[in-house]
């Protein structure tokens, strides 16, 4: 297995080794060693719940800057309709879209269109899937990695269908080249993206395949810059062929789940937001329940996309301004259903891999050796306290004891069984100069 | 035959609807971490779950046993309730003998046996009337259905 990316890094210097994160994260993913967190790579799934947590700011996203997109010839930005809900109630997305002009990009993506090209991929994909059911959406990179690393026995309910913001970078490219006859790779299709996740989708696709798009950058990041231009208003830009369909509202589509798929039936199809939701409902599945239901949207974020950890709106704010917008949403022009119904009939929409279970540990050792590590971790499990105080820089004394019985720690981590332990850590979080110097 | 490598039993509390579904909740968190193969995880969860609500449907207590060998997987339950009594019709799809009650919860779809069956390499089931049951499921690591 190729090295896992992840879409966010430590900051080491910053770390205080409070632990915020390590008890956090859904997955179990961090340890805290030596005042230090880490991840182990297998098991974190981009969610960003430790990005959140840290109160010593030192976890940050890996997106890109807008100077970095400078070596691209053309600039393509794909927003997520997330971006529309962060302004005021009377900026539309229009305005957010010339903002983005201004900001530097060369044209702003009519996304609407791929949204309702997957839709009806996602309706035809259901009606003929044999099973097993649920499918479940793949939009979402958390739980795509949630299914890979703590459900792999459902990674076949995955739906085969590419993302909406793929299907936009495929089409951003082939369109662009053609008319201005530039290579691909010389066309930026950049995703405006409401958490990490998205930009390691793109980074490394869990079905292992290559990304059509070149890179996402976090709504927060540019949330200053666009907010400038739309209370300053400096520059009416000239008419330009996109504001038609700009102004008639097709920037905008959806954003919270219960829109994602407007069209499909809502008998059949159950939206769901949240980690912890999200993971009960895997469980019932993975016991073969649940099986009448067709599709499952599922958005790791709390409240779906508009919840993403970088925007900045409050989520119950932009839940506000999203039916704002689409109360005032016009019907789909003549033009728009043409172009669905003429990209519909030309392009396809599958899946181009296959999302695989993350392995853990099977290829290290055989499945006698993987029976003995577990009769040694519940050994050690019994003796330890069943506090889950962290001290040993495991979240759980469960994991403790897994970590020792693969040989990732030392039993005497456990304060509880090692007289020097506590004098250790003392040093480590002592107050003052002294603490940043070890 | 080959060796075991490891047998664990849970019990399994009768006409619990509360804690229904938490045995083949653990045999999975089990299988997880030895890293077992997906499609094989799935087969054993679902025969363990079916399993276990029959026991909680129908039985005042059972037990269920967790065989692992190098080459297969195999499930026992063994309960303390009426037994079945009629055979036949308990392995037809949409049989059941559940309450209005049990339905309401969701369960009684008359699809519990057939879907043991179904996932299972070796199903054998074996009942006294008035006494009890005993299914017997060999799930094999290698299978894949």
């Amino acid at each position: 297995m190729p090295e896992l990316k992840h879409g966010f890094k430590i900051d080491t210097a910053k770390c205080d080794g409070r632990m915020h994160c390590m008890r956090a994260c859904p997955t179990h993913a961090i340890r805290v060693k030596n005042g230090k967190a880490r991840y182990i790579p297998e098991l974190c799934i981009d969610c960003g719940s430790c990005l959140q947590a840290c109160p010593s700011k030192a976890i940050s996203a890996t997106t890109i800057s807008l100077a970095e997109l400078d070596r691209f010839k053309f600039k393509v930005a794909v927003a997520s309709p997330a971006l529309f809900t962060q302004f005021g109630l009377n900026d539309t997305p229009a305005q957010v879209g010339r903002a983005l002009l201004d900001l530097g990009f060369d044209a702003v993506w009519e996304y609407a269109v791929d949204i309702e090209l997957i839709t009806r991929a996602i309706i035809d994909c259901v009606r003929t899937w044999p099973g097993p059911f649920p499918l479940i959406s793949d939009s979402c990179p958390v739980v795509v990695r949630l299914i890979q690393v703590s459900f792999p026995s459902i990674v076949d309910h995955i739906i085969p269908i590419e993302v909406p913001r793929e299907i936009a970078g495929r089409e951003v490219k082939r369109k662009y080249s053609q008319e201005l006859g530039l290579k691909p790779e010389e066309i930026a299709a950049i995703y405006i993206t409401p958490c990490q996740a998205k930009s390691i989708s793109i980074l490394q696709p869990a079905e292992e395949s290559k990304s059509y798009l070149d890179g996402a950058v976090g709504i927060s990041e540019i949330y200053n810059d666009i907010l400038y231009r739309l209370r300053k208003e400096t520059k009416s830009l000239e008419d330009n062929a996109q504001e038609g369909l700009m102004d008639s509202g097709e920037l905008f589509h959806w954003g919270n789940p219960e829109g994602e798929f407007p069209s499909l039936a809502p008998e059949h199809y159950l939206p769901l937001t949240g980690l912890t939701d999200i993971i009960k409902v895997f469980n019932d599945i993975e016991r073969g329940r649940l099986a009448n239901i067709e599709f499952l949207e599922c958005h790791a974020c709390l409240g779906g996309c508009v919840g993403g950890n970088l925007t900045v709106e409050n989520l119950y704010a932009a839940r506000s301004k999203e039916l704002h917008l689409k109360a005032n949403m016009p019907k789909p022009s003549r033009e728009f259903e043409k172009e669905v119904a003429r990209r519909y009939a030309q392009g396809d929409f599958s899946l181009r891999g296959v999302v695989k279970p993350r392995s853990l540990a099977k290829d290290v050792v055989d499945l006698r050796e993987r029976v003995m590590r577990r009769k040694r971790a519940e050994e050690i499990l019994r003796g330890l306290p069943l506090l889950n105080c962290g001290l040993c820089g495991a979240p759980s004394c469960k994991d403790h004891s897994d970590d020792v019985a693969q040989g990732r720690a030392e039993i005497g981590d456990c304060v509880f069984l090692s007289r020097t332990r506590i004098d250790e850590l003392r040093k480590v979080y002592k107050k003052g100069p002294a603490a940043s110097e070890g | 035959m080959s060796a075991e490598l490891l047998r664990e039993t849970f019990e399994i509390q009768g006409r619990n609807f509360d804690k229904a579904g938490e045995i083949s909740s653990e045999i999975k968190v089990i299988l997880k971490d030895l890293d077992i193969d997906a499609a094989c995880i799935r087969r054993v969860v679902i025969v363990a779950f079916e399993a276990e609500m029959n026991v909680v449907m129908y039985a005042d207590r059972g037990t269920l046993t967790l065989v692992l060998t190098e080459e297969d997987i195999r499930l026992e339950v063994h309960d303390e309730g009426p037994g079945i009594p009629d055979i036949e019709l308990a392995m037809k799809e949409g049989y059941s003998t559940a309450s209005d009650e049990m339905r309401e919860m969701g369960f009684g779809v008359g699809m519990g046996l057939p879907n043991i069956k179904k996932n299972s390499d070796d199903f054998c089931l074996e009942l006294e009337v008035g006494k009890g049951t005993s299914v017997f499921a060999r799930i094999r690591l290698n299978s894949h259905a």
